[in-house]
């Protein structure tokens, strides 16, 4: 059996005592590592489950992502409460140590940048949907008139719905531009698929925060108030959570 | 469907981050390490693993009894 070191976050002055007991992916114990100033949070994992070709496999399989997910993020969220933390993406698995280590120096000055980056800041998540059925439920009950009060109602309908989109598209840029300004930093997310997110309409903003700690609740109220202010988009927003959107890499 | 659930693929507590956005950041995000490391996400399509893994599911779950 060989064993791999799986990498959950890089974080600073986390000392290998607060964290001894605690457990991670597969209950084996979460372990540090500290090299330069940094301390990075590991665990071994067996590479029969975690090597290349088992990855491929496992990937498919919901639960076990799920359940890596969930651990992967339970110890970023351990390391987030502690202080800034930049989380590894998922299933990152060096061979030993050493290349842990090797790793580290590589990209050290932008682990630095991007922990510097997010110290004592959090990530909202804000997403807007706009309905779409509306319209086309007017042609459908126009559509009985005959061929052309049918034509008619169908060009009507087509505007209409042209310019509910233009409608929604402006609330989402509105959205994103007034939240913005309240974030240090933000990021489009593509919009997700409804068979994964399960969301009715079209997702017009899945929209990632970066906002400092003491502007939270500011930030919370901000987004109530344009959810009131636009009755029409329907708004969702989640956190704060770990930084995970702004963590990554600048290229060297 | 509420729109209080309408962005989660499951029930999770409050505050949890629903399945579909922390695998938005955790596959899309986060620090990427180069060099030889022993897993390279790279080599797999990642937008297609989620959605086969997530789809299966989701429609399997549409398809059951309630």
């Amino acid at each position: 059996m060989s064993e791999g070191r799986y990498l959950y976050a890089v974080t600073r002055d986390l000392s290998p005592d607060a964290v001894a007991g605690t457990r991670a992916l597969g209950g084996s114990p979460l372990e540090v590592i500290e090299h330069r100033g940094l301390s990075v949070l590991v665990s071994t994992v067996d590479l029969d489950e975690f090597g290349e070709d088992a990855l491929r496999r496992n990937l498919e399989d919901l639960a076990w992502l799920e359940a890596t997910a969930r651990g992967h993020d339970d110890v970023v969220r351990f390391a987030a409460e502690r202080g800034a933390t930049a989380p590894m993406r998922l299933v990152t698995i060096c061979l030993d140590d050493a290349g842990v280590l090797a790793r580290l120096d590589d990209s050290y000055d932008q682990i630095v940048q991007a922990l510097a980056r997010v110290e004592g800041r959090t990530e909202w998540s804000v997403k807007a949907f706009a309905p779409t059925a509306a319209a086309e439920e007017r042609a459908t009950a126009v559509g009985a008139g005959g061929g052309a009060a049918y034509l008619r109602a169908r060009k009507a309908a087509v505007e209409g719905r042209r310019a509910q989109d233009e409608a929604a598209m402006a609330t989402a840029e509105e959205l994103h531009d007034v939240l913005s300004r309240l974030a240090v930093a933000s990021r489009r997310l593509p919009p997700q698929d409804p068979r994964l997110s399960g969301h009715e309409g079209r997702m017009t903003l899945n929209a990632a925060y970066l906002v400092d700690e003491a502007d939270g609740d500011a930030f919370a109220r901000e987004v109530e108030r344009l959810a009131r202010e636009h009755p029409d988009a329907r708004v969702s927003a989640g956190g704060p959570w770990p930084p995970y959107s702004f963590a990554t890499l600048e290229d060297a | 469907m509420s729109v209080h659930n309408a962005d989660v693929v499951e029930a999770r507590p409050a505050g949890e981050i629903a399945l579909v956005d922390l695998l938005d950041r955790l596959l899309g995000a986060g620090v990427v390490l180069a060099g030889d490391v022993v897993i390279s996400l790279a080599g797999i399509d990642l937008v297609q693993v989620r959605l086969h893994a997530l789809i299966m599911t989701v429609r399997a779950g549409m398809d059951e009894p309630r």
